[in-house]
């Protein structure tokens, strides 16, 4: 049999090679930036004004680092942006806990509670995924204002959350779709009510479109620049808004040292995400997505 | 153990009525199944008993406490479901104590009624083991184990064995059958399967278009249908149903029959005084494939036994018994015979009619003439 399968291929290992050419291109030239950076977080200043952008540092140094950390200047004060960055994550954990727990009930009532007008429902709900941030600038900050929460952690969350819950809702929504309905009668008639189907019958399934949910609502939310610029003022902003801060307020010298270093701090968290949990995102994306 | 009353129960989806005036009532004990073609309308009924569907008008009557309004879980019934509804992401052991669990029963007695169970259903080896790892026999098992645990009123089972290949299917009937006759549950069965039905109720409710066309014993419901529908429902091949003639001849009344060849028959029928009205008319005739069969495996007792020279078209050896397929009143015809009679397609063969169970039905309202 192994000699019938063997036969002339030099075309095919041809556009093999090609292939892997092309694809390695692309791969190096989609990295590079990130690579510029980090050679440029570990150099000193004198290394980088020598100009040679992509060479490795002749002195490798973790000052830039350090600096970033703790004693940069951001704004007046000068005390790094560790505190920035407590700031982003007391902001993320709530704003993504809250929005994922929300979206599985919601899905969980579209998909298995139906009511007159569940379709309108999810519908409006898609609909508030396709809002620009910008339209709702204004309104939110007056709401957030009524509350007495404007310029503070809680308005963020308040804010991401609200957003938020459109996408968990399509998530998990269509992911409940695909969950036997027969499953939730059984339960009833085990006798087992709403929140205990949800919590001991649902959730326990819902590893695949949890993770989906959660890094999808962490990058976001680490990600946003607008609301955190807007809703949080000074020593509350969110790390991206800090991150900028650094980069534009700085007087004098321009240190791209600690500048790279900053950045690549500020995107640690949500490489991290990724990396722990990327390989069930694709994997929960197409889950449920065959039918319904 | 209870008994049950389905009292006038209607349902509506909207406009479309899909349940219309059943009225159906059982003992303790009973075996009832609901049995139709697909949409008839038994699992929408079956809901309803379970309290997972709303009734529209009617009442639905647990040992005489009318139970319209109250919760699934406060029905005292466990179900079956067809796709089995194991919980996924518990064990066996877990699936089967989790209604009990819910009912607050404490932990010793739970493990206790969870092993007495598995003992029952012969799956102990099974029970830490998770649903995705059982076959589909043993999650059959496990939903069956889930139901017996309970101890309920009223068990109902929503076409437990449809996703089964044939040889567990009848191995698994037999067993739920066994289970009946040892627990004397109160069952209540929902299947398209009309062997099934027969061989497991000691009621059968047989279904169509949501109207509940008999109700009945298998004897009454095989032997008796109340109309065409049940009667060709019923039974494997189904009945053989011509429209023919009634005439008088000597001794009574008989049905007029042209054969292939252009000869007539004339098959006499049982002495009902009803029939004499339709001397003249032409009728539906019903005749069961075995009661069409070679002169040696006829029923000796039977006093209507006629004979005649027959054309075969077709023979379906099965192994067991053996189907000849024969043209009467230019309607196709089986016929039902032992294995090892010498009978072959294109050929002229003795058979024997035992029209004591023959049947009537009016052609029009489709009714049997009773």
């Amino acid at each position: 049999m192994a000699e019938m399968t063997r036969y002339d291929d030099s075309g095919a290992r041809f556009w093999r090679v090609a292939l892997y050419t092309t694809l390695i291109v692309f791969a190096v030239f989609y990295l590079l930036p990130l690579f510029v950076m980090l050679v440029t977080s570990f150099k000193s200043l004198d290394e980088i004004r020598q100009g040679n952008m992509l060479a490795l540092p002749v002195q490798w140094t973790i000052e830039p680092w350090l600096k970033a950390w703790g004693t940069a200047c951001v704004g007046l004060t000068c005390e790094g942006i560790h505190g920035y960055f407590w700031n982003s994550i007391k902001m993320v954990v709530p704003a993504v806990t809250i929005s994922t727990i929300l979206g599985a009930l919601n899905g969980y009532v579209l998909t298995k509670w139906r009511f007159r007008g569940h379709k309108w429902i999810f519908a409006l709900m898609l609909f508030g995924c396709f809002i620009p941030f910008q339209i709702v600038l204004i309104p939110m900050s007056q709401v957030l204002g009524k509350l007495g929460i404007a310029g503070d952690t809680a308005g963020l969350v308040l804010v991401h959350v609200t957003y938020g819950i459109g996408f968990s809702t399509l998530f998990f929504r269509n992911y409940y779709e695909a969950f036997p309905n027969e499953l939730v009668k059984a339960a009833m008639i085990d006798g087992a009510g709403f929140f205990r189907i949800f919590w001991r019958i649902m959730l326990p399934s819902s590893g695949p479109i949890i993770v989906v949910t959660v890094i999808w609502q962490f990058t976001n939310i680490w990600n946003d620049f607008l609301f955190g610029a807007s809703f949080a003022a000074g020593e509350g902003a969110p790390m991206t808004v800090a991150l900028n801060n650094l980069v534009s307020s700085s007087t004098g010298v321009k240190e791209y040292n600690v500048h790279m270093a900053a950045a690549v701090i500020a995107a640690f968290p949500t490489l991290l995400v990724y990396v722990v949990a990327g390989r069930y995102f694709v994997r929960g994306l197409m889950a449920g997505s065959v039918k319904g | 153990m209870s008994s049950l009353e389905i009292s006038g129960i209607c349902k509506s989806f909207g406009t479309t009525e899909v349940l219309k005036n059943i009225d159906i009532s059982i003992d303790s004990g009973d075996f009832l199944v609901l049995v139709g073609p697909s949409g008839c309308g038994k699992s929408t009924l079956l809901n309803m008993i379970a309290g997972l569907d709303t009734i529209t008008s009617g009442d639905i009557v647990i040992d005489a406490e009318v139970v319209n309004d109250v919760r699934p879980s406060q029905r005292d019934i466990a179900m079956v479901f067809q796709s089995y509804a194991l919980y996924p992401n518990m064990n066996v052991a877990k699936n089967i104590s989790f209604g009990l669990e819910m009912r607050k029963m404490p932990k010793a007695e739970r493990e206790q009624r969870v092993k007495k169970v598995a003992k029952l259903l012969q799956m102990e080896p099974l029970l830490n083991r998770k649903p995705s790892q059982l076959s589909g026999g043993q999650r059959q098992r496990v939903a069956m184990g889930r139901a017996l645990v309970r101890e309920p009123k009223i068990f109902l089972f929503d076409e437990p064995l449809s996703n089964l290949d044939a040889k567990l299917r009848v191995d698994m009937r037999t067993e739920i059958k066994k289970l009946h006759q040892r627990l004397c549950s109160t069952i209540v069965y929902v299947t398209h399967d009309q062997i099934e039905a027969m061989t497991l109720a000691t009621k059968i409710a047989v279904m169509k278009d949501g109207i509940l066309q008999q109700l009945g014993t298998p004897n009454e419901v095989y032997y008796n249908p109340s109309n065409l529908f049940v009667a060709s429902f019923m039974g494997s091949p189904s009945m053989n149903l011509l429209s023919a003639e009634v005439g008088k001849q000597e001794g009574g009344l008989a049905v007029r029959i042209r054969q292939e060849s252009g000869n007539e028959i004339m098959l006499p029928l049982p002495e009902v005084a009803s029939y004499r009205q339709w001397v003249g008319k032409t009728v539906t005739l019903g005749i069961r494939p075995e009661a069409i069969t070679d002169p040696g495996s006829a029923e000796s007792g039977s006093s209507l036994l006629f004979n005649a020279d027959c054309m075969i078209d077709v023979t379906e050896p099965t192994g067991a018994e053996l189907y000849a397929i024969m043209e009467l009143n230019e309607r196709e015809v089986v016929a039902r015979m032992r294995a090892n009679c010498d009978v072959q397609a294109g050929q002229t063969t003795n058979v024997t009619f035992n029209m004591q169970h023959a049947l009537l039905f009016d052609p029009e309202t489709e009714n049997r003439i009773a």
